[in-house]
């Protein structure tokens, strides 16, 4: 099993900030902004000594709870500060981006970083349609022909044009070219039906995330059906799975600070208004079975508990879902500073890590 | 009005509105109406009711109705209206009048403030309020357009040499407006209305265009600050006077404010350049 | 006289390539592109050492010879490594980008430079039009427009809507905001009197380049009635001049290695059909005064010859133009290798940087 420690570049957000999205940039302190970059970079170098396998990076925008908009920005920077762990974007938001550009840069970090780059396309999460207004009946049509026609430019040798329904070039011609080859280890990321055929069809991997084992297990039962009807079979390392954990010293302290956690703020909350308006418009599905998105709320905690308790869950976790790299979240709830992260982070570090290598 | 548009000149602005007249206390109040659809009302600004292309526009979707606000244009000389509040209660009279039950509110400028002030009076028949570069909140020592049309073209337009000759405003009427706009449009700063705002729970369109040269487009931000449910949009290029700089852009945003209110930051916007 | 090393990710490529533009990225090699990288940082390093005040990159695409196609992203590389050179982003081309994304990716790079980002903001050399379509008509309007849109973006406290002519958001509240306050040194790049009205109207700075001094006098003179008008007085650090230098260790040297330059240039000529629709369709104009682009063809050495001589140049440029920064462009003569940039530097570091100072 590989681990991913999932960054943030958690910006310290004081009790008085209002919270809901997009927040006032008015409120944003330069002090606490530069203080989140440097962060960052601490707990990068840290899960690096620790023997994580990756670091993963997600794209956000409008908000202080995530400050990296764009990923290849903070995936450079990254890049100059690390050695030897990889660097996972997981992922742009394909669907309202220009897909040439996100081929673009991601080629430049691959080469930044030595081959050190993991590729993730994402169509993105309800509340980013009103960043750039990404109608979200297009979402879809979008981000298929946006990961289609990434590869195409990291693959095709020769200059060409492309007439897409949503996007159109004369000219294409992507220099430099991603270093790893053929490609970069990619993920199409989503559970839904269209993600995993996408994902059999190119043979690429998949990511799925945050919802409970049963639930992400269809998707990866279906990808690996889908990868069978197309004639080949997915490593373990092909799928991810995305997922919070709190890890303390004992089961109850986890409890705890779970309890704590439902308490707390949602990431992205939204007006009233707007909220429902997105529900009706944006429809996900689990491999194929209609689902609810969720708008800017709170996110299930998919393993919590004492060490012990922890690898039993990542056991079971394997068993169900099929999953070879597990890229977590942790969760700070509550705690204004990361000193309770760090010490989650050593612990998972000498007693989790250890004993789910092999897993 | 006529609008020239890339060296076209196109038809009369406002050829559609027919006029009527309500009473309302004691006032005989004209305004000009056009369209069909969800009412629409409109208070205009310290110059008075002119008829823009963004009225023609909105009026193919909404039923546009443009007050003449007492005192301004031909109307009597109005010595009574003692504050900007006593005004908006007046016009909210005058939609009393025209039987209108709930409505859709925009004011202009000086306008503006009196539209926030029958927000705050009636909020529960305004379903949503759109001001136009409103003069509610402005920087100390700020003064009203004046002087000769051309340096007063200059103030309200982004681009003045675009727009065919206006007829010269009578200067009678000029100075019955002054007096009456000097009279009810209050300190730069008013703390009673600020102070309100944070109640008004009516959703809310504030636009500024980037080359407002009579209230600066930094003000914006202050009416989304005070408001609860406040949305801020800047027209590029557009002075002053967005409806006449930029009437199809401002035009798109109000409209579709009006119909999904706060949901309006949703795109649906068809991008299929081919199927 | 500030300094500026202009670093341009300099690809070298290990085989012929073929002339035309653009070129086949099966020609690409990846060692030569992961040396161009390490090279960017070797020499940044190393013109730190020897005390230039900035380097800059430039946005570029498709091109085997240098490999930005978004800058930002190789300005963060470079801010993992840097430790007190500024670094200059000259510029991203506004008119081909989302506004809005630029604001957040140069937000993001103040933030993990703290204080020491320059940004300037770019049209668009012609050939560039060809990258994402961009229809050479617009191109004036959509950079005005998009640089107004950053700075708002920049330092507009709400979220806000923007309806402008080309580019249309409902929701835009920029997460971090830039570090430096009101927001980082920021140019306004060209010689023609949009750029220069634009720059005296928002007091920005004014960034020109490559052509001979005489017309460089020409739109720095207009630049600063502009602002003299809007009621304000630029510094002289508030223009750049980009040049192309070379040196030598004397003036003999230094013509003769001109000379094999202008024969061994490898530029990579438009199709004619293509660069004579484009001459006919791009209109440039030097304060005004109607000028040719240049599509694709070699560009002036504006320096030339042995230190004492450039030191002459130098203070002639002042002379004329006023100019308070000069960003250097390093040629290397065809034959030459990477070693000819680094002895360049230093004799440029050693003998001409500290003459210069009080200029």
């Amino acid at each position: 099993m590989q681990v991913s420690y999932f960054e943030t570049a958690r910006y310290r957000v004081p009790p008085a900030i209002p919270a809901e999205w997009p927040v006032p940039p008015g409120a944003y302190d330069p002090e606490t902004g530069a203080e989140a970059y440097q962060g960052m970079v601490d707990r990068v170098q840290f899960v690096e000594e620790l023997g994580f396998d990756w670091v993963s990076l997600s794209e956000h925008h409008y908000s202080p709870r995530i400050l990296t908009p764009n990923i290849a920005v903070s995936g450079s920077y990254i890049a100059a500060r690390s050695k030897r762990i990889k660097i996972a974007v997981l992922g742009p938001i394909v669907s309202q981006s220009n897909p040439v550009q996100v081929a673009e840069e991601m080629a430049m970090l691959d080469t930044l970083s030595n081959g050190r780059l993991v590729f993730g396309m994402l169509r993105g999460t309800t509340n980013e349609y009103l960043t750039f207004d990404l109608n979200p009946a297009e979402a879809r049509e979008r981000t298929t022909e946006g990961m289609e026609l990434i590869l195409k430019a990291w693959t095709e040798p020769q200059p060409f044009g492309w007439q897409g329904r949503h996007y159109q070039f004369r000219t294409v011609s992507v220099w430099p070219r991603p270093l790893q080859q053929p490609l970069p280890p990619t993920y199409s990321l989503g559970t839904s039906r269209e993600s995993c055929e996408f994902a059999a069809r190119h043979h690429i991997g998949l990511g799925v995330s945050f919802a409970p084992f049963e639930v992400v297990a269809k998707s990866t039962r279906y990808y690996r059906e889908q990868c069978r009807h197309y004639g080949w079979e997915p490593a373990a390392e092909q799928m991810i799975y995305r997922a919070n954990i709190l890890l303390a010293d004992t089961d109850e302290e986890a409890h705890e600070l779970l309890e704590q956690q439902r308490r707390g703020a949602a990431p992205f909350p939204m007006r009233a208004g707007v909220r429902e308006a997105l529900l009706k418009l944006d429809q996900r599905n689990v491999a194929g079975e209609a689902r609810s998105p969720n708008v800017g709320g709170v996110l299930p905690t998919s393993f919590y508990g004492g060490p012990d308790t922890v690898v039993a869950q990542i056991r079971r976790c394997r068993d169900e879902v099929g999953v070879g790299v597990l890229d977590l979240a942790f969760q700070n709830p509550g705690a204004p500073d990361t000193g309770r992260l760090m010490r989650s982070l050593e612990l998972f570090a000498e007693k989790v890590l250890p004993r789910i290598r092999e897993v | 009005m006529r609008v020239l548009q890339k060296g076209l000149i196109v038809t009369q602005a406002g050829d559609a509105f027919r006029e009527g007249h309500v009473d309302a206390d004691g006032f005989r109040i004209r305004y000009m109406e056009a369209g069909q659809g969800p009412p629409f009302v409109h208070l205009h600004g310290a110059g008075g009711l002119r008829l823009t292309r963004g009225h023609d526009l909105l009026s193919r979707q909404f039923r546009v109705i443009a007050f003449e606000m007492p005192g301004f244009g031909a109307s009597p000389e109005n010595d009574r209206s003692r504050d900007m509040p006593e005004l908006a209660a007046t016009m909210a009279t005058a939609t009393d009048a025209l039987g209108l039950d709930q409505f859709n509110l925009m004011g202009t400028s000086f306008g503006g403030k009196t539209a926030l002030w029958l927000a705050l009076l009636q909020p529960d028949r305004v379903q949503a309020l759109v001001l136009e570069a409103p003069a509610a909140i402005r920087p100390h020592g700020s003064r009203p357009p004046a002087g000769s049309p051309e340096e007063m073209a200059r103030r309200l337009f982004a681009h003045p040499e675009r727009l065919a000759p206006m007829p010269l405003p009578d200067p009678a009427v000029q100075a019955r407006q002054a007096r009456l706009t000097a009279r009810l449009r209050g300190p730069d700063r008013d703390a009673d209305l600020e102070g309100r705002l944070p109640g008004l729970v009516v959703p809310t369109l504030v636009l500024f265009g980037t080359v407002d040269r009579v209230i600066p487009a930094e003000m914006g931000r202050f009416y989304k600050e005070l408001m609860p449910n406040c949305h801020l949009v800047f027209v590029y290029d557009a002075g002053h006077a967005i409806s006449t700089d930029r009437p199809e852009a401002f035009v798109e945003v109000v409209a579709d404010f009006i119909e999904r209110r706060e949901a309006f930051v949703i795109s649906r916007t068809d991008t299929v350049i081919h199927p | 006289m500030k300094v500026s090393y202009f670093e341009t990710a300099r690809y070298r490529a290990p085989r012929q390539l073929p002339a035309q533009w653009p070129v086949p990225p099966a020609a690409y090699d990846r060692d030569a592109g992961t040396q161009s990288y390490h090279g960017m940082v070797e020499r940044m390093q190393f013109v730190e050492k020897l005390g230039f005040d900035w380097i800059s990159v430039s946005e570029h695409h498709y091109s085997p010879q240098r490999l930005t196609p978004n800058p930002v992203v190789s300005a963060a590389y470079l801010a993992g490594y840097a430790q007190n050179i500024k670094i200059a982003v000259l510029g991203p081309i506004v008119s081909q980008s989302n506004p809005v994304q630029v604001a957040e990716e140069l937000a993001m790079l103040d933030n993990m430079l703290p204080g020491r980002l320059v940004v300037g903001m770019l049209r668009g050399i012609t050939g560039e039009y060809l990258t994402y379509g961009l229809n050479p008509a617009e191109a004036r309007e959509r950079t005005s427009e998009a640089m107004e849109l950053v700075l708002k973006a920049w330092t507009e406290p709400q979220p806000f809507g923007w309806q402008g002519r080309h580019f249309r958001f409902r929701t835009v509240a920029v997460w971090p905001r830039p570090r430096q306050q009101p927001h980082p040194p920021t140019y306004a790049l060209g010689t023609s009197r949009e750029s220069c009205e634009f720059a005296a109207r928002h007091h920005l700075g004014l960034g020109v380049s490559y052509a001979p001094f005489g017309v460089i006098a020409k739109a720095t003179r207009f630049y600063r009635d502009a602002c003299a008008q809007c009621g304000w007085q630029p510094a002289p650090e508030h223009v750049i001049y980009r040049a192309n230098i070379l040196i030598g260790e004397t003036d003999a040297e230094a013509e003769a290695l001109l000379d094999e330059q202008r024969r061994a240039r490898q530029a990579f000529p438009l199709r004619a059909q293509v660069r004579d629709a484009l001459l006919e369709l791009d209109i440039r104009n030097v304060a005004g005064e109607a000028r040719t682009p240049n599509v694709g063809g070699v560009l002036p050495t504006n320096f030339v010859g042995s230190p004492d001589t450039i030191v002459e140049q130098i203070k002639c440029c002042r002379e004329q133009s006023g100019v308070g920064v000069i960003d250097l462009m390093f040629q290397i003569p065809g034959s030459a290798d990477l070693g000819f940039l680094m002895r360049s530097l230093e004799l440029f570091g050693t003998k001409v940087l500290p003459r210069i100072r009080d200029v």
